[in-house]
């Protein structure tokens, strides 16, 4: 479940696409932390993870290839030396080496300058991981409109939390 | 060589105005200043920062490229979706007026790149945004202002 400034959506893991992944995600739930809004990627709002509950992941199953939807959640790891330019709206942290959940909330998903960006993938060289890992069953409205809030209003406090499994 | 200031939340910087290569919309930029109001970030083109104009004259292409870069001042029309959560009844796009504040940037519209008017050039405070863009994302967008320097 991801809780966002009062408001919550209810994901469902692909377990039977990317076990290991979710299995990981899983394991290291709850985990809560400020989310900040994409400008690459159109309606995602991301979650950094740090310290004890930083993921470093190896890819799985099939590639992605630029197609996002909304209500995709994905596992996302790049590696410093893909770093582009300074990441200063980022925590010191996270400017380098980066890993996080990327939740896409809304139309368009996934789509701008990164959907375009073929060295941004870093795929082949394993640079970069990106795996879709659940889906949210729905987006109500309220959860997506605090999600478009943090574009405007900046950070906000997410949780996610295991629901059942 | 007409100069504006361009105020963003607690810093300010200067451009200069390209009148030579875009006469007319550098023409009718100055009719429109000054131009105040909320300041949003790109989610899809990188280090943008925009201000949604109320214009209703169309404005012609000009001076365009799709090449922008760091300092670029620019208007274009930005599809609505990326400035609404949802596409408005009978608007497909906005008139806007931006920047870049920093490279791995690049204009998109729905299907790629996106041609831009190219209006002025920042001159001076450019780290100054790209410092202050940034606190924003974190922190909350407050107000744009441009005005004649």
């Amino acid at each position: 479940m991801f809780e966002l400034a009062g408001t919550s959506a209810v994901a469902e893991m692909h377990e039977d696409v990317v076990p290991k992944t979710c299995e990981a995600v899983w394991n290291m739930l709850p985990v809560e932390g400020m989310a900040i809004h994409a400008n690459w990627s159109s309606r995602e709002i991301m979650l950094h993870l740090h310290g004890e509950k930083l993921l470093r992941l190896p890819p799985e199953g099939p590639a992605r290839r630029g197609t996002t939807a909304p209500g995709d959640i994905v596992y996302f790891w790049r590696s410093p030396q893909m770093s582009r330019g300074k990441q200063l709206a980022y925590s010191a942290e996270f400017q380098r080496e980066l890993s996080e959940l990327a939740i896409f909330y809304g139309d368009p998903a996934g789509g701008g300058l990164a959907a375009d960006d073929p060295a941004r993938s870093g795929r082949d060289l394993n640079l970069q991981v990106s795996t879709l890992f659940a889906t949210l069953i729905d987006i109500p409205k309220p959860f997506a409109q605090k999600c478009e809030d943090v574009r405007h209003k900046g950070l906000q406090r997410l949780v996610v939390t295991r629901l059942e499994r | 060589m007409t100069r504006v200031k361009i105020a963003l939340g607690r810093v300010e910087a200067f451009a200069q105005l390209d009148e030579q290569d875009a006469p007319k919309s550098t023409t009718w930029l100055k009719e429109m200043l000054p131009i105040h109001g909320q300041a949003m970030h790109s989610m899809e083109n990188g280090r943008e920062v925009y201000l949604v104009l109320d214009a209703p004259r169309q404005i012609e292409e000009e001076n365009q490229t799709i090449y922008q870069t760091v300092g670029d001042l620019i208007v274009y029309y930005k599809p609505a979706i990326f400035v609404r959560p949802e596409w408005p009844r009978h608007i497909r796009d906005f008139l806007v007026i931006g920047f870049i504040y920093e490279r791995d940037s690049a204009i998109r519209g729905m299907s790629g790149p996106l041609a831009t008017n190219l209006v002025g050039k920042i001159t001076e405070g450019i780290d100054a945004l790209a410092r202050e863009a940034p606190r924003m994302r974190r922190e909350g967008f407050g107000q744009m202002r441009i005005s004649l320097a």
